[in-house]
């Protein structure tokens, strides 16, 4: 399964580099995500659980940062475990940039996912992948730009 | 090798939310053809399964004015084979026909496919295509504020879908092509034509579930034939792609459905 995606985001590049380091952020972001723990340098463990029509599934993941450019580009590799479910390993590339409305955020992300979840459910695995991604990078962008009301304030 | 889940058979609407509240990890099982298969290969293990096909407050098929009022529990076969769908609007029986297999329509209901809003299902074209409304067990929902993307309905947990009434409609029109091993909808096009405006709904292809191509039915709405289509088409990015058909392809397809659905009003017809 391949992704890729960009988001604009309202906010400093370091800032942005800083919350996508930090495990609360991260913690609070991943949609489904009940457990999360780490640093950028020991690598962070997960647990996600998600429920998708009838499919209920818990995942225990870690993934490992490296390749760091500070302040401008991470590579992430990792993969899950869903137990009956399924597997999931994959890396991704994460690259920041300035704009003039604040950070350019570039992902792409491949992963192999095996296991009664991928065989069954195919069909669906590309457009439940970009609703998570989506989701993901919705809370994060909220987190970083803040409430509506707030950017109200001229 | 059994993994234990408690059975309960209610007697009727209350009881069964009441025994859903009382659970610790409940599913509603009507026709049991999606949540079953997915229990068997370990993908739910609810604590409890609360059956809801056998209620008869949820079954019944009838015409009441210028409305077609069908029972959660009634499933595909029944429908299918109702001589009051059949002439009440066709294409909806027809639709019921063509889903799955012979055995998926003995079991399978309309609440069940509804609810669960399988973004590659049949019934949820003809319930946005007629703009009908869901009546649940605490109050009804108009169709357009009902599908809020793939397997998301604006049912609450523990809610139960109990009747859905559909407007009759001048005329409808069902076009689908099917997958040929699991005959899912890799796209599909319900248009009908309502007091309200041409209503048109795409199943299959969007990657968010069924939704309502606005820009055929103004097209339609002015000229209610194919030549008003030409030109129109949907945009890959929001639809489906997968091993059986890239996300381009589907949005093709998509527009082929519609202007079958159009051309042979009153009945299904098969890519």
């Amino acid at each position: 399964m391949d992704m890729s995606g960009t988001r604009e985001i309202a906010a400093p590049r370091a800032e942005v580099w800083a919350r996508l380091n930090d495990p609360e952020t991260l913690r609070a972001c991943i949609p489904g995500c009940e457990e999360l723990s780490g640093s950028p340098e020991e690598g962070f463990e997960a647990v996600v659980k998600q429920k998708i029509g009838p499919v209920k599934a818990t995942f225990r993941g870690a993934v490992e940062i490296s390749d760091v450019v500070p302040l401008e580009s991470y590579h992430l590799s990792g993969s899950g475990q869903g137990g009956v479910a399924g597997f999931a390993k994959g890396s991704a590339e994460v690259v920041l940039r300035d704009t003039e409305a604040g950070t350019e955020l570039t992902y792409t992300v491949n992963a192999i996912l095996g296991g009664k979840l991928a065989q069954l459910g195919a069909r669906l695995i590309n457009s439940v992948s970009k609703k998570l991604a989506d989701q993901f990078f919705e809370r994060f962008q909220a987190e970083l730009e803040g409430p509506l009301e707030d950017d109200s304030a001229a | 090798m059994m993994y234990d889940f408690r059975f309960t058979r209610p007697s009727d609407v209350n009881e069964a939310v009441a025994a859903f509240e009382a659970s610790e990890d409940a599913a509603f099982v009507s026709g049991g053809h999606t949540l079953l298969p997915t229990m068997k290969n370990r993908l739910a293990a609810p604590s409890d399964l609360i059956h809801l096909a056998g209620l008869s407050e949820l079954k019944g098929i009838a015409r009441e004015g210028d409305r077609l009022v069908i029972g959660a529990a009634e499933t595909h076969a029944a429908v299918a084979a109702s001589p009051i769908v059949q002439d009440a609007i066709p294409a909806l029986a027809q639709l019921a026909g063509s889903i799955g297999d012979m055995q998926v329509r003995h079991r399978g209901t309309m609440g069940g496919s509804v609810a669960n809003n399988d973004p590659s299902a049949d019934y949820p074209a003809a319930v946005l295509g007629l703009g009908a409304t869901i009546v649940t067990s605490t109050r009804e929902i108009a169709a357009d504020d009902y599908f809020e993307g793939m397997f998301t309905t604006a049912l609450e947990p523990g809610e139960i879908l109990t009747r859905i009434a559909f407007p009759i409609p001048q005329s409808a029109g069902y076009a689908k092509m099917r997958n040929p091993a699991s005959r899912y909808a890799m796209a599909a096009a319900f248009v009908a034509q309502t007091s309200g405006g041409v209503r048109v709904a795409i199943t299959g292809a969007g990657a968010e579930g069924v939704f309502r191509w606005a820009e055929a039915e103004a097209a339609l709405g002015a000229s209610f034939d194919i030549a008003a289509l030409d030109g129109l088409t949907l945009d890959p990015d929001e639809m489906i792609g997968d091993m059986h058909a890239s996300a381009g392809y589907r949005a093709h397809l998509a527009a082929v459905c519609t202007r079958r659905a159009v051309k042979h009003p009153g009945q299904l017809t098969l890519l």
